[in-house]
């Protein structure tokens, strides 16, 4: 009984984090002028979407384990033990796609940062509205 | 702070604790769920389940070898087999994402060791690699390291069918020996050794078109007859593609390791493009770009 409650106080610490999380990260993108900060902050939201999946894949049993199979000739009672035990892959495997698109997104992003710097010779946002043609 | 950016903080404060409460409801279901969901148990039952049949389970599924994707490893075989057409344009937004960066820097078309050279005058003296970089301890470390990590990430691309890891994971891994050589060795010694700018493009597009090729195979191979569908990977009773070895060296292969091998070209190549643009010195960009600038 107190194991099950100190459990669903440890899962809503989890959420909260998760949500504080991507407070800061959109406190980040609207507010902060920097273009590097806002850079950074876009990551950070993104890496938090990500573990927020992971955390939607996890399951609350003792063992879990990652969904690999221990062998390629899996009888039933190894399938059956397996798919007891496994987390879900379904949510790492969205994951997976947006990291990808997410380093690819930032990578571009970050390029464009420094052709900005490098003509203008600043990142703050203001200064950049201002610039005209 | 202004009262428009007071009032946005506010609203964006409400949302996020509005999803909270929402998220506290079970909007999502019970998470983390102790059980389970009926897709994810599909998924891992037949991932490498050719010949047994679940009936209890399954009662419908008389054939699992239509579902088996040759992969001990689940979260490949759902990435590469059950929705693999995602991977393909995640694929192609990566390729997209490099010729956008590339692009973005076209004014570098020579080699920083060449433009030194011609500044220099052809001066007898080895300017190469001597006095550039940092300690000899560090070199000789990183010179080691080197090798290794090079090693561990054809180890991870190789196994990606067995084992957590696959062909982006083994590619960004293997991109850090280039990094680890220009903080340590200077990027004279990066070029030297032939990773240079073009080179590692030629690289990535080798790999790139080894992807699509391997993609295109079975709809190639249906010429013959057969139904294939592009990516097959093993063959289906209503798809009857001869498939790709489903055991080579001893272990499950499938078309998932050749996809790894040609994946881990295609990202480390082009990580180190990336790396190789990003350490170009200031001074040496400013020039070509005034030139540049000036034309206009």
């Amino acid at each position: 009984m107190i194991e099950e409650y100190l459990e669903k106080i440890l899962w809503t610490y989890m959420f909260f984090v998760i949500i504080a999380t991507f407070g800061v990260s959109i406190y980040g993108i609207v507010f902060r002028p920097n273009m590097l900060k806002k850079i950074i902050a876009l990551t950070i939201f993104g890496d938090t979407a990500n573990v927020f999946m992971i955390f939607i894949g996890y399951r609350a049993i003792y063992p879990i384990k990652p969904p690999v199979l221990w062998t390629s000739h899996p009888d039933k009672n190894v399938l059956n033990t397996f798919v007891s035990q496994s987390i879900d892959p379904v949510p790492p495997a969205l994951v997976i796609t947006a990291i990808v698109i997410n380093m690819a997104i930032t990578l571009l992003i970050t390029f464009l940062a420094i052709q900005a710097y490098r003509l203008y010779g600043s990142l703050d946002v203001r200064d950049l509205s201002k610039l005209k043609g | 702070m202004k009262t428009r950016e007071k009032i946005l903080l506010a609203l964006i404060i409400i949302s996020l604790a509005l999803l909270a409460v929402i998220l506290s409801f079970g909007a999502l279901g019970a998470v983390p769920l102790k059980t389970i969901r009926p897709l994810g148990s599909f998924y891992l039952y037949f991932m490498a389940n050719n010949n047994i049949v679940i009936q209890e389970i399954y009662p419908s599924i008389t054939k699992p070898s239509d579902f088996w994707a040759a992969s001990t490893e689940g979260i490949t075989a759902i990435l590469w087999d059950y929705r693999g057409l995602d991977t393909l344009f995640e694929t192609s937004v990566f390729f997209f994402a490099i010729i956008g960066s590339v692009s973005v820097f076209r004014y570098y078309s020579v080699s920083l060791e060449e433009k030194n050279k011609k500044n220099t005058n052809n001066s007898s003296t080895n300017t190469k690699t001597s006095g550039q970089g940092l300690s000899l301890i560090v070199k000789l470390i990183t010179r080691i390291n080197f090798v290794v990590i090079i090693a561990v990430s054809a180890s991870i691309a190789f196994h990606g069918q067995l084992t957590p890891g696959g062909g982006f994971q083994g590619g960004a891994t293997l991109a850090v020996a280039p990094l680890l050589a220009i903080a340590a060795l200077s990027r004279y010694f990066v070029e030297d050794v032939g990773l240079k700018k073009n080179t590692m493009l030629t690289i990535r597009t080798l790999g790139l078109l080894i992807i699509g090729l391997l993609a295109l195979t079975p709809l190639i191979m249906g010429f013959a007859g057969g139904n294939p569908y592009i990516m097959e990977n093993q063959p289906k009773s209503w798809a009857m593609f001869i498939g790709f070895p489903s055991f080579g060296l001893g272990v499950l292969l499938g078309s998932l390791a050749f996809y790894n091998m040609a994946e881990l070209l295609a990202v480390g190549a082009g990580f180190t493009v990336v790396f190789l643009l990003l350490t170009l010195p200031e001074e040496f960009f400013k020039k070509i770009l005034s030139r540049e600038v000036g034309k206009q």
